[in-house]
């Protein structure tokens, strides 16, 4: 059976740091534009940590929710392609061809949750800021959409390990950069086809919910919500 | 003119091409050197290879992927490219006890270090005033002939006590070489400076526990956490090792998830993750852990002699703390007298529980006192050294009295060696840091980057990034001993290892220092298991030489009257760069601030409905004004900071640090009155009153990041 890769992120775990946030630009040489670009929106960030702030003082909650491509099954982004630039993996990934890619953004403006990024210039790494670009992971020029690719290159990686080694990819083995580096581990990352992977049963929860279901998208990450505390929990 | 047939043409563009082509013959970039490369590398194949993050104090075990690619480096005086092992990634090591295979957002950024395009790439030597920054390259030998040259003029008029050293808290064993140069010498003992570091708590450490070290807590086993101030899940003294077990308290046990309480003015990230938050009134923090301590007395809860020792550091502890009823604590706090006796009892009947203090909290004139009363309510609670409970590790020497800092510039030293620390943007305005810098007769600098303070130094001798050198951690988990790591790949730059410049220099001087080891790498091979950091016996006569009398209630003191000067000001050291030594890395200064979402910019944090009665909107220009200072920043509206308060983020407002950080909004530490907690004169950086004026519509200073999932999804908003 092919991997059927999916997250579950654990709102009750996440503290806000945006540890996943930094860690996924520097796996997947993602630029940062400066500041006069980021004023005009252009800041990428396929990982970001949403705010939600309730109430007044002092009755004030917050709640983080990191927020990437939902890699959803019955994806708007893919249906608008003109180029099939974005397309369905057999393994459930939304990928992005970037030298399909023509640069209409309609992918941008059919996805609901804000996650695919725009290159409105080259990219630029200040000299020697290019000896860190990860040579696994392509540099994307101007004219191209990109987004999370939940780390496809470690996917790769791992699956020709475990095909040269004659046995299965282990549960837990394989991270994204933002679950490795997430300190709390609010972030799972793993195989859907596996019901026994920490992310199927995460999936089950009780606690899980998944963003903007209403729109049919089917987004393959579930969020588990964050919980108040009771009492009788702590005894 | 006669038209182009076809056939000239073709003539015509071959014999251009060709002579295009021959050009490009002379082109230097045809003619690059190639470099034998010195590692052995396959092409594709990744190798980890450990060492230390050096951003902060905890020194986070990592693991760093290196892979091959091509540098262009300087060889034997010859620039040239070479195939060379370079970083591509750090990782968390999972076999470390501090980071345990997590790693923060700036833990991630700081490969971004060592390939910073505003690296002290070689020697400089000052070619304008002092502060002015403009230098020009100077050789090696030049330069340590230059260092020893000043050394030995100061040994041959016998002042060799005008020899200082100003570091940032770095790996002991590392500091622990420096003093023993300096010692050698004859100098000044090295002060590390950190400007929002935890000095008050460690001197309340050493009199209620015996021990100068930082606390941890068990948090994976802890049922019940109240924090004061600490925020210990990001940007206090450990955030990763407490992510980590954060994450087991939530949700790592069937059926039990523990209750975390922040107690603070402001709500910091740690404060947003809390079930429970506590808005405080600043400065008093201490009366409401004693208020808890009374409620649990006055119960039968506990008994005063649980607390032993750290209960006797505090005035009326055996008489049941009388004076902290909750009805007082009220009055004093602010946090309803129900409230208070709530949260006591919850306390009390969730062991293991915990208390946290730190930050902001003791950034007060009677700093020391809420931090002793915070290790009582520990005592009292029976936490310390159980399972959930606050671990206090073995003690560690204690912090230099009363700030080092101030008291070295004022004994004036005539050679001062800087390593990273940066008190010209960070110190208290009071201290005069730059004036006093100018009277230094000479400063070597062993910086990578040029900062407000390295642009006052004669020489910068630069150091290798922590990824090229030998580096040590303080000791953790089970084990005493430092962590040490060699380096991971080779020098990208000129530089030179700073430990080995000193045993250099040294070695050089007309009457060499004796019994120093030949390099640092020698040093921490031999003396890693030798640690002073396990030395808990003879240093706790030492602790309780330090208690002082039984500590009570002082009301804090504010700088400006309240008539004048209506908010408190709170500045908070950032999630992206803490107390602003990281401003100059991009990756962090592009990472939207996890409460406002903000990038590149300041901002001052104002609550809805002061704004309102100011006539201040989101993005407005502010006029911030203390008694000692006035900063202009865009507004941002939060409810997470209280109607009689403003917070602003530290970091920002350098004036000379790197294209990505120079002249980027503005620096709340420079308008701070100079205010110390009384009794171990660290800056109070929580008591300065301030007031607001709207001086303006928004500048477009204030960067905010734009994404956001769409609330209504056939809409566009939020694009």
């Amino acid at each position: 059976m092919p991997y059927r890769w999916g997250m579950a992120v654990d709102a009750d775990r996440c503290t806000g740091c945006e540890a996943c946030v930094t860690a996924c630009h520097a796996e997947n040489n993602i630029p940062t534009v400066g500041p006069e670009q980021a004023a005009r929106g252009r800041a990428m960030h396929w990982m970001r940590v949403e705010r939600y702030v309730e109430g007044d003082f002092p009755d004030v909650r917050v709640k983080f929710r990191p927020v990437l491509c939902q890699q959803c099954d019955a994806a708007p982004c893919e249906a608008v392609c003109p180029t099939y630039a974005s397309h369905h993996t057999e393994e459930g990934l939304n990928a992005q061809v970037y030298n399909r890619c023509i640069g209409t953004r309609y992918c941008g403006n059919a996805c609901a949750y804000n996650v695919r990024f725009f290159n409105f210039f080259n990219p630029v790494w200040e000299k020697p800021l290019n000896l860190q670009l990860n040579p696994d992971v392509s540099v994307r020029g101007v004219g191209i959409m990109e987004k999370c690719t939940f780390c496809v290159q470690r996917i790769k990686a791992a699956k020709t390990v475990v095909k040269a080694e004659g046995r299965a990819l282990r549960d837990g083995e394989l991270q994204p950069a933002c679950a490795q580096a997430c300190p709390t581990s609010a972030i799972v990352f793993g195989d859907l086809n596996d019901p026994e992977s920490r992310v199927s049963r995460l999936a089950r929860s009780p606690r899980g919910s998944k963003l903007l279901e209403e729109t049919g998208a089917e987004p393959k990450i579930t969020y588990l919500a964050k919980l108040a505390w009771d009492e009788s929990d702590a005894r | 003119m006669s038209p182009l047939d076809r056939r000239q043409f073709i003539k015509v563009t071959a014999v251009t091409g060709t002579a295009a082509a021959l050009a490009a013959c002379g082109n230097p970039e045809h003619q690059i050197i190639r470099f034998i490369p010195e590692d052995d590398l396959v092409p594709g194949v990744a190798t980890w290879k450990p060492s230390y993050c050096p951003l902060c104090a905890a020194g986070c075990g990592v693991v760093a992927r290196v892979m091959e690619g091509d540098a262009e480096v300087f060889r034997n005086g010859q620039a040239g490219v070479m195939r060379m092992a370079l970083a591509k990634k750090l990782e968390g090591n999972p076999d470390d006890p501090v980071s345990r295979g997590k790693l923060c957002p700036r833990g991630q950024a700081a490969i971004q270090v060592t390939y910073h395009p505003d690296r002290v790439a070689e020697p400089l030597k000052r070619a304008g005033e002092r502060g002015e920054a403009r230098f020009v390259p100077i050789g090696w030998d030049e330069a340590l002939a230059e260092v020893v040259a000043q050394l030995d003029a100061l040994a041959a008029a016998g002042e060799t006590a005008g020899l200082a050293c100003v570091s940032r808290p770095r790996g002991p064993l590392r500091a622990a070489l420096v003093a023993r140069v300096l010692e050698g010498f004859g100098g000044r003992a090295p002060v590390a400076w950190e400007a929002m570091g935890d000095d008050v708590l460690r001197r309340a450490n050493g009199v209620s526990f015996g021990s100068h070290a930082m606390p941890m807590v068990d948090l994976a086993d802890s049922r019940y956490v109240m924090a004061f101030g600490a925020d210990f899940l990001g940007t206090w003294h450990a955030p990763v090792t407490f992510g980590v077990g954060y994450g087991r308290m939530r949700q790592g046990r069937p059926g039990v998830r523990g209750k975390l309480v922040q107690v603070e003015p402001r709500m910091s990230t740690t404060g947003a993750s809390a079930d429970e938050w506590v808005a405080i009134r600043p400065g008093t923090d201490g009366v409401l852990a004693l208020g808890l301590a009374h409620v649990m007395l006055a119960a039968g809860l506990r008994q005063a002699s649980d607390a032993g020792r750290a209960g006797a550091a505090i005035a009326g502890w055996s008489e049941g703390l009388s004076e902290y009823t909750p009805a007082r604590v009220e009055e004093i706090t602010g946090v309803a007298a129900a409230r208070v006796e709530r949260l006591a009892r919850e306390l009390a009947n969730h062991p293991p529980a915990a208390v946290l203090i730190g930050g902001p909290a003791l950034a007060h004139t009677n700093g020391l006192f809420h931090a002793l009363a915070v290790n009582a309510l520990n005592a009292l609670l029976g936490s310390v050294g159980q399972p959930g409970g606050l671990v206090v590790p073995p003690d560690v020497p204690a912090p230099a009295s009363p700030a080092g800092l101030a008291s070295l510039l004022e004994a004036a030293p005539t050679v001062l060696l800087l390593d990273e620390a940066n008190p010209v943007f960070d110190a208290p305005p009071s201290w005069r840091v730059a004036e006093r810098l100018r009277a230094i007769p000479f400063i070597v600098s062993f910086g990578s980057f040029i900062d407000e303070t390295s642009a006052f130094a004669d020489l910068i001798l630069p150091d290798h990034s922590f990824l090229e050198s030998w580096v040590d951690a303080p000791p953790a988990g089970s084990d005493s001993s430092p962590r040490v790591a060699g380096p991971v790949m080779r020098p990208l730059h000129r530089t030179r290892s700073m430990p080995d410049v000193l045993l250099d220099v040294s070695r050089r001087l007309a009457r060499p220092l004796a019994g120093l080891p030949e390099t640092f790498e020698a040093f921490v091979s031999a003396a890693a298991p030798a640690t002073p950091a396990s030395a808990s016996g003879p240093s706790r006569a030492r602790a309780t030489a330090d208690a002082p009398a039984a500590a009570a209630w002082a009301p804090p003191r504010f700088d400006g009257e309240a008539g004048e000067f209506p908010f408190h000001f709170l500045p908070y050291a950032s999630q992206n760069f803490l107390d602003g030594s990281l401003a100059h890395l991009p990756w962090l200064q592009e990472m939207p601030d996890p409460l406002t979402s903000g990038m590149w910019s300041s901002w001052v944090e104002v609550n809805p409905r002061t704004a309102e009665r100011l006539g201040i909107a989101q993005g407005d220009i502010v006029e911030v004004r203390s008694a000692h200072g006035v900063l202009r920043a865009p507004a941002v509206l939060l409810p997470s900071v209280g109607p009689d308060a403003v917070a602003m983020p530290v970091g920002q407002g350098h004036t000379e640090f790197t294209r990505y950080a120079s002249g980027r909004g503005v620096n709340p530490l420079a308008i701070l009155a100079p205010l110390t907690d009384e009794a171990t004169g660290m800056p109070a950086w929580s008591a300065t009153r301030v007031q607001i004026t709207r001086a303006g519509s928004g500048d477009g200073s204030l960067i905010l990041f734009a994404g956001a999932t769409r609330e209504r999804p056939d809409t566009h908003e939020g694009r």
